[in-house]
């Protein structure tokens, strides 16, 4: 899912336009370019960002910007912030890396191979500033990076600003010269930097014994000189305030912040109260939150600004501002205190403000967090749901979750749609465990509250989340079962509850191959899906639908599902619709014996399925791979893959690979000559069509055909008409067998209109030369002998393969005076002369010749001449 | 976290020493801890800290004040003269 991203955390921040120049710490910081981590280690306030964004103005290397916060800990969300950062210098870039990370939070380490991959042999070196990195503390984060640096290409750098050391091997980068650090001891303003500073950019006019005095008590602390700088800016009596100062033991910014905020009127000290509660603030948000301010936000913005009031521009044209943290942190602090004092507006009133104002301007995420620090229940939750997508899906999961974790399990008892809310938040993170324990906390919760529209909904959910876990285990009864109900309670204005759970429905008619049923289910998600914008669900119900194509042996119709399917997941990533996609183009193509073309799909839809979790989607890869395998003759390869497959199938244990994987492993049985190995696989699998196979290689045609006849007769019942091509293959080859010739070959005339019209060629290849041999019998002046010669020619590019004995030749089914009157029409022969030639009756040579059109199909001499000489029954 | 009224089997009594004087209305920022303002100009932050995740969120809450932390020490006696919480005596 694409998680929005905020601008302003990726803007380059601009130069103070009065600050300290700092040239010597900036010549240090570019001598050390070739090191792949720059680090800036020291507390609050000493200059790191501000350093950081003098360097940025003034090199003349590259540079990406990446402002970190508490959110930034969801791995996925960091990486997405991350990538789009080096976006600002090559927009090109990463795009792979993104979709696999937006889609599978899991992949982060492949996602980064490929950036790293993507990124070598580039000319141009990145520059890629995190700052705020102490806010990370996600241990796997600190991991990622790790693995990143490890494997850091010359054409990134990486500069981390942060307040603690971050838990990187810091200690092997050092050894190997790799990490250059710029500590407190460096950022300290010296006596001379102090001295430009008060004097300089804060035209304070100080002696040099003051400047002394200040410098020594803040310890060239930055932070702290700009305060003393910003007090003495409005004291009459100078020389009074900096001996109370530096007598004081107070902490130096506590001090300070109590002097500065004095000396401002009413209206800027409520304005720098009220706004420190937000993390970022544009005028307008200001004027929300500030309603009876006698100025406007914009104008009170620019003002703190030009006062030099801590406050630092997050872009070029001046909108969105945010406070120099530690001076935010002093203001709320103070927020809380006054707020103690008086009794309106309250800190949860002023939380709220700033939720209204995010959620009108579509700022969402920022929206639920006020209304979560407002304690706004109902508002909270209401917002977690989200416009179009939910917002733990929006990179927001991380939020969500600390607020859900820190409710009193009263509050979820109160509000039972906490416990749905909580149940949907776990699932999103892909655990099942401790989803249904919610869910029944939300029954119990719902039993003792009045029943309206709104708990009937709450009723759906449930529903719909159990449907959820039933289809993780492949257990249709209980899918269907649970989205039934789920469609009977859910609101009708719920969409996207209503998309998903007819999809569901839509997968289990599918497991139970009731396939118009499902395609119905599909056909109305996909409909309800486009009209509520739920794409993800469009897509992977379009996957249901080209498989259900697939198995009315609608292959092209199938085939252009897939590609759109896969046109759209380039947009929107979501391995599980792409994974579905390549697989079937693997199939499709491995059908019409465009190997090369099936291999290159079945590599993608492989790579797809290692993104995903709980699912037996490598095991249906490895199947594709394995027939790929036998066609090409490595039977050795294919029955290994086979095993781990079933291994792996048996792993997941609602899996519906196992017969696949069994019909599999009776075919190489078969082209190995293991009979008996075939028939148990067959029978312990009840295969109709192995099994029919194994009698056929065991001459027994009466008993294959008497096995297919009850399943051809099922699928044709049911329309399965992909069982029907597959189980009529086999009928020709057994009536064959049987010296059925004449009938055999008008089934197998009747299949190739249809094979040829859908694209079939595998179908016949995979019976080997026993269907060879069979198509070779198929009179070549026939409406369909192009696509039989086309067959033809097309196992004669095939290893030769015997699954069976070949059927009696039309040379043995000819009998020994049948062949001689041949031979004579051959020759030219009139009937008259034959009888002479032989000693028959006309009419017996004429019962011969009957007999052999029939055999060969044909109607006149001339013809049948012709078809014998192909057949090679004549001896010249 | 203030008015615990059985303290967790990890709760524990920390002092926690900061440079730099800070006044009684910082009590409520500090997880409601004592505030005592040494004579040298160091500031101890005493009391219940019911578990290692409470203390690192106040470790984390010096560090964002960019106050220098000086030491930081477990008081085993719950008899401390510092003690908070008078439940537990």
């Amino acid at each position: 899912m694409p998680i929005p991203i905020l601008a302003t955390k990726l803007h380059l921040p601009q130069p103070r336009p009065n600050g300290v120049a700092r040239p010597h710490l900036i010549a240090r910081f570019e001598a050390a370019q070739h090191c792949g981590l720059r680090l800036i280690s020291a507390p609050a306030g000493f200059g790191k960002s501000s350093l950081l964004s003098e360097w940025q103005a003034n090199t003349q290397q590259q540079v990406a910007w990446l402002a970190l916060d508490e959110g930034d800990n969801e791995p996925s969300r960091f990486f997405s912030y991350l990538i789009h950062a080096i976006q600002t210098i090559v927009p090109t870039l990463g795009v792979a890396a993104l979709r696999l990370i937006q889609t599978q939070p899991n992949a982060i380490e492949q996602a980064l191979i490929s950036l790293i991959n993507e990124l070598s042999g580039r000319n141009e070196t990145i520059n890629l500033v995190l700052d705020d990195y102490h806010v990370i503390e996600n241990h796997a984060l600190d991991q990622a990076l790790s693995f990143l640096l490890e494997h850091l290409p010359a054409e990134l750098r990486l500069i981390i600003a942060t307040r603690e050391d971050p838990n990187l091997p810091l200690a092997r980068l050092r050894a190997r010269g790799q990490l250059h650090e710029l500590r407190s001891a460096d950022l300290r303003f010296s006596l001379a930097e102090a001295q430009q500073f008060l004097n300089n950019a804060m035209h304070l006019e100080l002696s040099g014994a003051e400047v002394a005095a200040l410098e020594a008590r803040t310890e060239g602390w930055i932070a702290g000189l700009q305060l003393a700088g910003l007090s003495m800016q409005h004291q009459t009596d100078r020389p009074s305030f900096i001996a109370s100062f530096t007598g004081s033991h107070h902490f130096v910014m506590d001090y300070l912040l109590e002097e500065v905020l004095q000396h401002q009127p009413p209206a800027i000290q409520q304005f720098l109260l009220h706004s420190s509660i937000l993390n970022r603030m544009c005028g307008s948000l200001c004027d929300a939150l500030l309603p009876n301010n006698e100025r406007t936000g914009q104008s009170t913005l620019e003002y703190l600004e030009q006062a030099n009031m801590f406050i630092v521009a997050l872009d070029h044209e001046r909108r969105w501002y945010r406070y120099h943290h530690l001076f935010g942190e002093l203001l709320r602090q103070r927020l809380q205190r006054s707020l103690a004092q008086q009794t309106t507006p309250s800190l949860e009133a002023l939380h709220i403000r700033a939720s209204n104002w995010f959620e009108h301007n579509e700022l969402e995420i920022e929206a639920f967090e006020h209304a979560a620090a407002a304690n706004a229940i109902e508002r909270a939750e209401r917002l977690i749901e989200g416009k179009r997508v939910p917002l733990q899906f929006q990179g927001a999961l991380l939020p969500i979750m600390y607020w859900l974790q820190g409710l009193p399990t009263s509050v979820f008892n109160q509000h039972p749609s906490l416990w749905v809310t909580a149940a949907s938040v776990w699932l999103a993170t892909g655990q099942v465990n401790g989803i249904e324990q919610r869910l029944q906390a939300a029954e119990q919760a719902l039993a003792t509250h009045e029943q309206g529209p709104k708990e009937q909904d709450l009723i759906g959910r449930i529903a719909a989340i159990r449907g959820t876990l039933a289809l993780s285990q492949n257990d249709a009864n209980a899918i269907i079962a649970q989205s039934e109900r789920a469609l009977a309670y859910l609101a009708l204005d719920n969409l996207s509850f209503r998309t998903s759970t007819v999809w569901k429905l839509g997968y289990a008619y599918q497991l139970q191959d009731q396939r118009n049923a499902a395609k119905q289910a599909y056909e109305q998600a996909i409909n309800i899906g486009q009209r509520s914008g739920n794409l993800v669900t469009v897509l992977l119900a379009s996957i249901g639908l080209g498989n259900l194509q697939e198995s009315d042996n609608r292959l092209t119709l199938a085939a252009a599902t897939y590609q759109q399917v896969l046109s759209a997941c380039s947009q929107l990533g979501l391995p599980a619709a792409n994974c579905g996609a390549e697989l079937g183009l693997a199939r499709i193509y491995y059908q019409s014996n465009q190997l090369d073309l099936a291999e290159q799909h079945y590599q993608r839809a492989l790579q797809a399925a290692q993104l995903l979790q709980h699912t037996d989607r490598e095991v249906a890869c490895q199947v594709v791979k394995a027939r790929l395998l036998i066609a090409q003759g490595q039977l050795e390869q294919a029955s290994l893959l086979l095993e781990q497959a079933q291994i792996a199938a048996q792993q997941h244990r609602h899996s519906t690979q196992p017969a696949k994987i069994a019909a599999e492993q009776v075919r190489i049985h078969l082209l190995r000559g293991q009979i008996q190995a075939a028939q148990q696989l067959a029978q312990n699998h009840n295969l109709a069509i192995s099994q029919a196979q194994v009698y056929l290689a065991q001459q027994q045609p009466s008993a294959a055909l008497a096995v297919l006849k009850p399943a051809l007769e099922q699928a044709q019942a049911n329309g399965w008409h992909d069982h029907q091509l597959w189980l009529s293959s086999i009928q020709c080859l057994g009536l064959a067998a049987l010296g059925e010739h004449g009938q055999a070959l008008q089934m197998l005339t009747k299949m190739l209109l249809h094979a040829e019209a859908k694209g079939f060629v595998r179908l016949f290849l995979d019976h080997g030369s026993a269907m060879q041999n069979l198509l070779a019998s198929i009179n070549p002046q026939s409406a369909q002998a192009a696509y039989r010669d086309f067959l033809l020619s097309q196992f004669a590019h095939e290893n030769p393969k015997q699954l069976y004995p070949a059927a009696p030749s039309l040379l043995d089914l000819l009998s020994q005076r049948e062949r001689e009157v041949l031979e004579l029409i051959a020759q030219g022969h009139s009937n008259q002369a034959i009888c002479q030639q032989l000693h028959l009756a006309l009419d017996t040579v004429k019962g011969h010749n009957r007999r052999i059109f029939e055999k060969l199909q044909v109607q006149r001499r001339t013809e049948a001449v012709a078809r014998a000489r192909e057949l090679g029954l004549l001896s010249q | 976290m203030t008015n615990h009224q059985q303290r967790a089997p990890e709760a524990m009594i920390y002092q926690i020493c900061l440079r730099g004087q800070l006044d009684q209305t910082w009590s409520e920022w500090f997880a409601g801890l004592e505030i005592v303002a040494l004579a040298n100009g160091d500031t101890l932050l005493v009391g219940v800290i019911p578990d290692q995740a409470a203390l690192y969120g106040l470790i984390k809450k010096v560090r964002d004040l960019g106050m220098p932390l000086i030491s930081l020490m477990p008081l085993h006696s719950t008899t401390s003269p510092f003690n908070s919480n008078p439940n537990e005596h």
